[in-house]
């Protein structure tokens, strides 16, 4: 439980335990670190000092781009102990296109006019010039992090509940991310409600992530939670696990973590990236909530994850669900801790047609399986609004508007934007889901929707169709809608990669199973299905397919499949 | 040419598909477009495979890649032997 007293995050740190391990940094089987919180809040205040010497003042924004590490959080922490106001983001790594991650890095840094932006030691020169350094910012390169700044008393910053604590990024793919602006208040409500429902307790709980702390799931599930609640955290980085997922096993069963955070391709990618034959050597029995977060839950995942692991001591109630977003500080709701999200099973041809849910049993012809995110955290509420505003009775399924006393004071210095996000007090998620027996479940992105002849298509659900064919590369298709100007309607295209190459040599053959696959799970008909070479979809730097750019890298290649676009541009 | 490096070809011919071009340890390979970043993932397992190094993925960019020569240079740099 989370002390009332507290009144910023930093009163929270400063009550931790001094002795007790706060953040593991793992690197591999021989290198690893461990900061007990008394350490990690004196290299904080080092780091507060270093701020402070560069002229860095309560309000002030800090900006940090340092690969992930101990150091990147205790500047953080360092900023918000002088009142300024930091943000995280992502670091340059070579799985992201330099031209695209120069892009965004200039048009982030230039609206938060940081007064002073911290590197580290390797940030590569070459992308220096995008790091948009106004008049009065001070580029400073961290250091060795116990020999910066001077260990001296630091004036109090003031700090008030009200004030900024932090901006975190909203996830977003391409163009310009948004600044979310909190409040300690609203982090600590958030935090309070979070580590209710999930009955932490900081003395016995441990959390592992791998998950970037640029993203909310890693800054605020993964490094702000722990803080506040005095509880471990075993942390490796995102590069290191997608290169060996084997150490999320390792880890979990060395340290015996009992949370996690993992987007729903992570609950595939492990069991498919890992040897059978190594399972063995872990347990997983520690383990009381993996949660899967970020993208809509898939069923066919977390059974996939279940299966594999269940013989080393994974537990079926251990396979949690949730749905967060940046705007609302993190979670919104959460399944109950006790026993496995929610599934129910649902008319296909009603969803698709209605946009309704009516329940069937899992024999149905057509039926559609969902999993449940959870029931809503305690002070939030949500409504299914229409596409005209009308409230929608329970199973409608439509877009997710939040109310709650944690939601975000607006973008950062783009009040154009947060009016858009917020209206009368509700933040428009953008994102498509429907209430039924007090839980919410989040079916795809409004914006991904796709229109066929009047009926929704949620492009996952063809996806996974497709996905679920042992010659194609799990999470590595993506379904289109294009306009056809003869049907006046859009059709589905369909791209995905295969396993491996030689497999092309029967596409034919490959595409009608895939085709048959789609029909039979979902009713629907793809117009057109092409299959490509491993590697060909372009993804996102969440490693997730970027539906956009894949689009146009598509139709480059393919200017035949879209004859009538700019016939429905000019519409 | 060492045998490894040799190796380290032999497999970008397979990352990138184009089997029969000519890439020696000297081709750029990221700066010209040949080799996406998506495909390092791939080189940087080989790279630890054939260096049996520990080479930790975030001191890596993808200048650091660019040419055979400059991998087994990145290893070198930052890799670590395997315990």
């Amino acid at each position: 439980m989370i002390a009332t007293e507290y009144r910023t995050l930093i009163d929270a740190l400063n009550c931790a335990p001094a002795s007790r391990p706060f953040v593991t940094a793992w690197l591999d089987e021989d290198t690893r670190e461990t900061v007990t919180f008394g350490e990690f809040r004196r290299r904080a205040r080092l780091h507060a000092a270093l701020l402070r010497d560069h002229g860095v003042r309560a309000g002030d924004r800090v900006v940090v781009i340092m690969s992930q590490g101990i150091p990147t959080m205790t500047i953080f922490v360092g900023a918000m102990m002088l009142g300024a106001v930091p943000a995280i983001l992502a670091y340059p790594n070579f799985k992201v296109e330099p031209a695209k991650y120069s892009f965004g890095l200039a048009g982030v840094t230039a609206n938060l006019r940081a007064r002073v932006v911290v590197i580290d030691q390797e940030f590569p020169e070459e992308m220096l010039g995008h790091v948009a350094l106004g008049e009065g910012t001070t580029l400073v390169r961290a250091g060795d992090t116990t020999a910066d700044g001077r260990d001296d008393e630091l004036p109090d910053a003031g700090n008030q509940p009200e004030s900024l604590a932090f901006i975190q990024h909203s996830a977003g793919t391409t163009g310009l991310q948004k600044g979310v602006a909190l409040t300690h208040a609203a982090v600590l409500r958030q935090l309070r409600s979070l580590a209710e429902v999930l009955k932490i307790d900081g003395g016995n709980d441990r959390v592992y992530s791998w998950l970037p702390l640029y993203h909310d799931m890693g800054l605020i599930a993964c490094f702000i939670l722990p803080m506040v609640c005095h509880m471990p955290v075993v942390m490796q980085s995102p590069l290191d696990w997608v290169m060996h997922p084997e150490t999320m096993l390792q880890i979990l069963s060395e340290y015996k973590c009992t949370l996690a955070w993992l987007p729903n391709f992570a609950f595939q990618f492990v069991p498919r990236r890992t040897s059978p034959s190594r399972w063995p050597q872990y347990d997983l029995s520690s383990a009381r909530a993996l949660i899967n977060c970020s993208e809509p839950v898939r069923a066919a995942s977390m059974d996939e994850f279940y299966r594999a692991f269940a013989s080393i001591g994974l537990k079926r109630e251990a396979l949690q669900s949730s749905y967060a977003m940046a705007e609302n500080v993190f979670a919104v709701t959460q399944s109950d801790i006790h026993r496995p999200p929610e599934r129910i099973w649902a008319d296909g041809l009603r969803f698709r047609a209605e946009h309704f849910i009516a329940p069937v049993t899992e024999e149905a012809p057509g039926a559609l399986s969902f999993v449940s995110s959870g029931r809503l955290l305690p002070n939030h509420e949500v409504r299914i609004i229409s596409d005209t505003g009308a409230l929608l009775p329970q199973g409608g399924v439509s877009e997710i508007l939040i109310k709650s006393d944690c939601m975000f004071e607006g973008y950062y210095n783009r009040p154009d934007l947060t009016s858009k996000a917020i209206v009368d007090g509700w933040y428009h998620s953008g994102d498509l889901g429907f209430s039924l027996d007090g839980e919410l479940y989040v079916v795809g992105r409004k914006k991904d929707l796709l229109i066929i002849g009047g009926e929704n298509i949620y492009p996952q659900d063809i996806e996974e169709a497709v996905c679920s064919h042992p010659a194609i590369h799990d999470g590595r298709a993506v379904a289109l809608g294009l306009y056809n100007p003869d049907l006046g309607t859009e059709e589905i295209i369909v791209v995905a990669e295969v396993e491996r190459e030689e497999l092309l040599e029967t596409a034919v053959a490959l595409e009608r199973e895939i085709r048959s696959r789609v029909v039979a799970s979902s009713g629907v008909a793809v117009r057109t299905i092409l299959l490509k070479p491993p590697k060909w979809i372009v993804k996102s730097t969440a490693g997730k397919p970027a539906r956009f750019a894949t689009r146009e890298k598509l139709l480059k290649e393919h200017p035949e499949l879209n004859p009538g676009q700019e016939e429905k541009a000019n519409r | 040419m060492t045998e490894q490096a040799q190796q380290m070809i032999e497999h970008v011919i397979y990352v990138i598909r184009k089997p029969g071009i000519e890439i020696d340890e000297t081709t750029p390979l990221v700066s010209s477009g040949l080799v996406d970043s998506m495909a390092l993932v791939d080189l940087l397992l080989k790279l630890e495979e054939l260096t049996k190094m520990r080479i930790p993925p975030g001191k890596v960019q993808p200048k650091d890649m660019d040419t055979v020569t400059l991998m087994f240079a990145t290893a070198q740099r930052v890799g670590r032997p395997r315990k």
